[in-house]
């Protein structure tokens, strides 16, 4: 596989604590690697320390060949890379279109065209300040937001916690347009349904380190598996 | 309306309006960054002298605008890399900090220009008509200039791209960079812009009072009740603040006298430092 | 001594001795300086004349010296900060007296530091205050030679009420002892001259004070004069506001503490229709003043600090204490207070006579011009009012 996105051997961590412990992994343009795991193994920071947010004291960090470690976050954000965090996923204090549109590029409001008749919510809510939308509603605000940048990875981090079945159906839809496309995503998701439907490869975390990986869909037992204690 | 109710009418807004502008470069810089630059009253010092160089140059009033933001931006800019990034994230470490160099930038002054006071003429002497009453020129163009800049800074606060760019870096940083927003940059030009609005207030109070090393500590301390008053970050909170203080201060010294409205000044600083800490307007 | 026989070698020890007795007290001389404690404003709100002060002080001391000292003693300036809290002020007294047996003190601050030291020194040592102020100073051991409201006030009240017929005063000053005992002499004089006070306001000392309301007040009541006791950068930017409002063409102004770092602060076109009445402006005419500015400027340079009232009233702080000690030959307190009454020391500008442990001296009735200050009437030996008795 020519990887469109690959990671090795990341130790990263808060103060004195290591909660990554020589991560690895890799996606190829248009696939989706599902992240799994149980409450607190390190998903969200490995997601973090992807993004940037979280300085690595080891490993490598490459898009299209191209070592992005020692970016910051707004230069990921330029090198193509979208994030959709899990928690305080939208700006509050903005309106729906300022969240979508605060640092769009050029052709952002032709892609979003799609997407509103997929999510009729945003529409009705332009004006509204995203702090008056429910919990789902913010993740899809989030997912589209991230949808309508120009990337060539997107990484959501559990991006269907409250939303709706037929939103979330809605949400695969455009992953898998995407990845058709040519996008990378990496996701990390309690939702194991969605790996089943989505998953090019995935990877299973445990104590800070890759206790399983495999690609193609994963087989529910085998997962299950290492999720439970 | 008898001529000396509206003059202690105009007094009022001109205490408003010169204290928004004042306090403005101090509320951005704690609104923004979460740091009181408690050398903001230093840089409006700095306006001053350079109001004063201007003058005494003999060159036109109008180019110690330009001037002093540009001196004092230059300043703000050397102090955000050197003083205020290395300590981000740490309130208590920042506040001695510019305390310090509060210090450094009054006996700075003293050594280059001595303690003296140095006098500098209004640049727009007489007074003029206004329903009666004979009000100064310049203070009446203060008032005219301070409430329409600070009402066209809201303006560009609500609409522009910046302004909602600086409201999402504020209400959440991390997301902010995460969307592609450079908020270090954001952050040392919104130190920078301060910086460059106390120099301003400096030329503008210049001609009012006298200009010495240790006229900053008045400016600083009016400025910080304003914060404390009208809460930080929003343009209506710094309105509402000086509008409090300028005007309380204002209004009880017309019908008091002065010691009764600094009185009113002090308590209603502590009263809200105890019962609303937050301000007034602030940012839920 | 043990009784013993004159032995040659004795003789020549005894005699080389005697010989030396001058040499050794010469040196235990040198070594014994007189030493004057000065406090001053290094610090604080006052330092604008600290230099001035420091500078007025060493000029004295160099040309006392130089023509042998106090009681052939060298004067040794020791230099104290008065510019903080009175506290501050006594910790500093009780050491200059107890570590470096200060002879003598002279301070030139506020009232409140002159109250502490008075209760600190309690007189075993000389003290010697000079600036201005409220008056009623009689502490033993005690010598004030600041400018009393009495010889500032009646003057200025006197020019207001006979030459410019001012019937109608306003009174604003800042909000402290020194402003009010001085405009209840205003008030006393005022009423004497056929004028009364039609409105009187304090401002706070200290607090960022803005003038916009005074003035407009001001402006309604319509009074003749103003009579100004407010002080430093209070007296700056009232009369600049005072100036804005345009009042300075249709009322006259007295400030009772304006010299010159002040009037530079208010500037050349705020001071129309200014006066003032002090012992001293750097304008004031007269031998022994030219010669102290030579000497000051010869000793200090182009850029020797602004002169000023405050400042320059260290240099008669320090005569005044070599003509005391010098009458009392020696510092006893009961001596040096005998000597005091009609005691004739020097000043910058010349020599005045102690009464009552205050001096008569000349005051200056000055007109503002612009930044600079223009004599136009001399008063000659002005008493001071106070009547300290002799203890």
């Amino acid at each position: 596989m020519s990887a469109r996105f690959e990671f090795r051997g990341l130790v990263a961590g808060y103060g004195g604590t290591t909660i990554l412990r020589g991560i690895a992994g890799a996606v190829a343009a248009g696939e989706v690697l599902f992240v799994l795991g149980r409450n607190g193994v390190g998903k969200s920071t490995l997601m973090k320390a992807l993004m940037g947010f979280l300085p690595c004291r080891e490993g490598a960090v490459r898009l299209d060949g191209r070592e992005i470690g020692g970016l910051a976050p707004p230069e990921r954000r330029r090198a193509g890379i979208t994030y959709c965090p899990q928690e305080r996923a939208v700006f509050d204090e903005l309106s729906v279109a300022d969240n979508l549109f605060l640092t769009a590029p050029p052709g952002a409001a032709a892609r979003l065209a799609p997407l509103a008749e997929r999510f009729p919510i945003l529409a009705r809510r332009r004006e509204q300040r995203a702090g008056t939308l429910s919990g789902g509603e913010k993740k899809i605000l989030s997912f589209v937001r991230g949808a309508i940048e120009d990337h060539s990875l997107v990484l959501l981090d559990e991006p269907t916690e409250g939303v709706q079945a037929e939103n979330i159906e809605r949400m695969e839809a455009v992953v898998r347009e995407q990845c058709a496309a040519g996008t990378a995503f990496v996701v990390v998701e309690q939702n194991l349904a969605m790996a089943e439907r989505l998953a090019d490869r995935w990877l299973v975390l445990d104590k800070g380190q890759v206790v399983a990986e495999g690609s193609g869909r994963p087989e529910r037992a085998a997962i299950i598996a290492h999720i439970q204690v | 309306m008898d001529p000396l109710v509206t003059t202690q009418f105009l007094n009022i807004a001109f205490g408003i309006a010169t204290l928004a502008v004042l306090a403005l470069g101090l509320a951005i810089v704690f609104g923004l960054l979460g740091v009181l630059n408690i050398a903001h009253g230093e840089l409006v010092m700095a306006g001053a002298y350079a109001a004063w160089i201007v003058q005494s140059a003999g060159l036109p009033y109008a180019l110690a605008v330009p001037l002093a933001m540009l001196a004092c931006g230059l300043l703000g800019w050397l102090i955000e890399a050197g003083l205020i990034r290395p300590l981000y994230a740490r309130p208590f470490d920042t506040l001695l900090a510019t305390w310090g160099l509060s210090l450094l930038l009054r006996k700075t002054a003293e050594a280059i220009w001595g303690l003296g006071y140095k006098s500098v003429a209004l640049p727009l002497p007489g007074t003029v008509d206004v329903l009666g009453a004979a009000y100064p020129r310049y203070r009446l163009m203060l008032i005219v200039l301070c409430l329409a800049g600070v009402a066209a800074l809201a303006a560009w606060f609500a609409k522009s791209g910046a302004g909602t760019r600086i409201k999402a870096m504020v209400a959440n940083p991390d997301l902010a960079q995460a969307v592609g927003i450079r908020t270090g940059r954001l952050a040392r030009n919104a130190f920078v812009a301060g910086c460059a609005l106390a120099g301003l207030g400096g030329v503008m109070v210049a001609p009012l009072t006298p200009v010495h090393p240790f006229m900053g500590i008045d400016y600083i301390l009016e400025s910080f009740f304003v914060l404390v008053v009208g809460g930080l970050g929003s343009v209506a909170g710094l309105v509402a603040g000086a509008g409090i203080i300028g005007g309380l201060g204002s209004l009880v010294s017309a019908v008091a006298d002065r010691t009764a409205g600094y009185t009113a000044v002090l308590v209603i600083a502590i009263l809200f430092l105890w019962l609303r800490p937050r301000g007034l307007l602030a940012r839920a | 001594m043990q009784k013993r026989s004159v032995t040659r070698r004795g003789f020549v020890a005894g005699g080389a001795a005697i010989l030396a007795a001058p040499v050794v007290l010469r040196h235990a001389r040198a070594a014994d300086p007189f030493k004057i404690g000065l406090f001053y404003a290094a610090s604080g709100p006052a330092a604008l004349f600290g230099p001035t002060q420091k500078a007025s002080a060493e000029l004295a001391v160099e040309q006392i010296n130089k023509n042998g000292g106090i009681l052939g003693r060298q004067v040794q300036l020791l230099l104290a900060d008065a510019g903080g809290p009175p506290a501050e002020s006594t910790k500093t007294a009780v050491r200059l007296m107890v570590q470096e047996k200060c002879d003598l003190f002279v301070g030139s601050h506020d009232s409140a530091t002159r109250e502490a030291l008075v209760g600190t020194i309690k007189a075993r040592v000389p003290y010697i205050y000079t600036p201005i102020y409220e008056g009623g100073e009689c502490a033993p051991n005690t010598y004030v030679l600041a400018d009393t409201p009495e010889q500032q006030v009646r003057p200025s009240i006197d020019l207001l009420t006979k030459e410019k017929k001012v019937k109608n005063v306003y009174l604003i000053g800042n909000d402290y002892v020194w402003p009010r005992k001085t405009n209840d002499r205003v008030k006393q004089y005022l009423t004497a001259g056929g004028g009364k006070v039609i409105g009187e306001e304090y401002v706070p000392l200290g607090a960022p004070n803005k003038f916009e309301e005074a003035v407009t007040r001001i402006k309604g009541a319509k009074p003749d004069a103003v009579v100004i006791t407010l002080v430093g950068a209070d007296n700056v930017n009232f009369n600049r506001t005072f100036a804005g409002f345009g009042l300075d063409k249709e009322m006259l102004r007295a400030s009772m503490l304006l010299e010159e770092n002040t009037l530079l602060g208010i500037g050349a076109e705020n001071s129309k229709q200014l006066y003032n009445c002090m012992s001293y402006f750097s304008s004031v005419p007269g031998a022994a003043h030219d010669a102290f500015k030579a000497a000051y400027k010869a000793k200090f340079g182009e850029k020797a600090p602004q002169l000023s009232i405050i400042g320059v009233d260290c240099f008669a702080g320090v005569y005044c204490a070599k003509a005391l000690v010098e009458k009392a030959k020696g510092t006893k307190a009961a001596d040096l207070m005998a000597a005091s009454e009609g005691l004739t020391f020097s000043t910058a500008t010349g020599p005045v006579t102690m009464k009552n442990r205050h001096p008569d001296k000349p005051m200056y009735l000055a007109e503002c011009e612009g930044t600079n200050f223009k004599i136009i009437k001399t008063f000659d030996n002005v008493g001071s009012g106070e009547a300290c008795k002799q203890a």
